[in-house]
């Protein structure tokens, strides 16, 4: 069983709290505002009533509680870094408590996360998946570009719509899917076609550009408003198995026009090509992970690379530009 | 003689039907001369799609001698998402 931050906050006259961590851990991040018994291995003390078991991340209290099979104890969620965290903002980040135990990520990086921006173009078979994982990482703020209404015919690749969202705006079905992954973020539905006029009033304000979209003139246009604007553009497209994925226009990076300087003269959508829902899904994925990475400054990352993965034989390969 | 793989990405994979090439050239062939080949070789089912070419792994400027043990890709723009 699992506590949150807050939980244990507000009950915590109720619990005998066991701080499992080092002497040294215990000393580098002491938990103000918590009376604990300070547990130094062997087997857990045989306590009566309700308790609570901290360590630095919560991982390992959790494995001691099912491998001890340990009844009424709870494993703090995020560990001593999420309370502290807690204490001091009073801010509950321990749902985000597997991703904050990367060193990379952090509670710093949580937090940019949380107050970053993605504008996504286009909420199809690239933007759904895209959409939901980024407000499942905790990105606090999306703006979602589409002027389209959900059709049969999408919903075996855009898994935020089912079969009573038929003829309703994408943005606004996602708008609801999405508050239902997290209520605090702030979801910002645009039921209107990116276009010349007002593209750059949508992407000015965000931290980078999901070009989701699903035509080469469209990605142009991203990719001139994402130059002026100087807000990084993360580019996916689709051609039936295969997907790329790019990261453009970061502090003078390549940008789509330097990548594909000529548009075809004609081409094929996923309507005409043909697309497995999963493809889209994994590249859609692709994407949000790059602008995750490019929120919180992890690297190696995709600025100046294309990437290709072909789901045929799922073969990777990726492309300096 | 050099010998020349080939990689084949999106419509020039369906084009062809091939993941992969491995050719052989004369000496001092360039990779414009390459893409004429490869677009014959798709009997016009290329025809106003524009590659862009890799070159090892590496974006370069169309015309370039290619090497022995070269591998070349030829990329064309997506358009589905």
């Amino acid at each position: 069983m699992i506590i949150t931050p807050k939980e244990l906050h507000d009950r915590k006259g109720e619990f005998t709290i066991v701080d499992v961590r080092s002497e040294k851990q215990i000393n580098e991040f002491p938990m103000d505002d918590l009376e604990t018994i300070i547990f130094n291995g062997g087997s857990i003390p045989n306590m009566k009533g309700s308790k609570v078991l901290v360590c630095q991340f919560g991982i390992v209290t959790e494995g001691m509680i099912l491998e001890n099979k340990l009844d009424d104890t709870f494993s703090l969620l995020g560990g001593a870094q999420a309370w502290i965290e807690f204490q001091s903002k009073n801010e509950d980040l321990s749902r985000w408590s597997r991703q904050t135990i990367l060193p990379e990520v952090g509670m710093d990086g949580q937090k940019k996360l949380l107050n970053a921006t993605v504008a996504i173009v286009g909420m199809g078979g690239l933007g759904c998946p895209a959409a939901q994982s980024l407000i499942a990482a905790g990105v606090g703020k999306l703006i979602l570009i589409d002027g389209d209404i959900v059709e049969l015919s999408n919903l075996h690749r855009q898994p935020l719509y089912g079969v009573n969202d038929l003829n309703r705006l994408k943005v606004e079905v996602a708008k609801e899917r999405l508050e239902q992954l997290n209520n605090k973020a702030v979801i910002v539905p645009i039921d209107k076609y990116f276009n010349e006029e007002n593209g750059m009033s949508f992407i000015q304000d965000a931290n980078v550009i999901i070009d989701a979209t699903d035509n080469i003139q469209a990605r142009q246009l991203i990719d001139r408003f994402s130059k002026d604007a100087n807000v990084p553009m993360i580019y996916g497209g689709l051609f039936r198995y295969e997907g790329q994925v790019a990261v453009l226009n970061v502090n003078g990076s390549p940008g789509y026009c330097e990548l594909f300087p000529e548009p075809p003269s004609g081409g094929d959508s996923c309507a005409d090509a043909g697309v497995l829902g999963m493809v889209p899904g994994i590249l859609g994925n692709i994407q949000a992970l790059e602008a995750v990475k490019l929120i919180i400054g992890i690297t190696p990352n995709l600025v100046g690379k294309l990437l290709f993965y072909d789901g045929m034989n799922h073969i990777t390969q990726t492309i300096e530009l | 003689m050099i010998k020349i793989k080939v990689k084949c990405f999106s419509q020039v994979k369906y084009a062809l039907g091939i993941d992969n090439l491995n050719l052989e050239f004369e000496s001092g062939t360039s990779t414009s001369q390459l893409e004429k080949f490869i677009r014959r070789k798709a009997n016009g089912e290329l025809d106003g799609i524009p590659l862009r070419i890799a070159l090892n792994q590496k974006y370069i400027p169309d015309e370039t001698e290619l090497q022995d043990g070269d591998e070349v890709a030829f990329i064309p723009p997506v358009q589905g998402g």
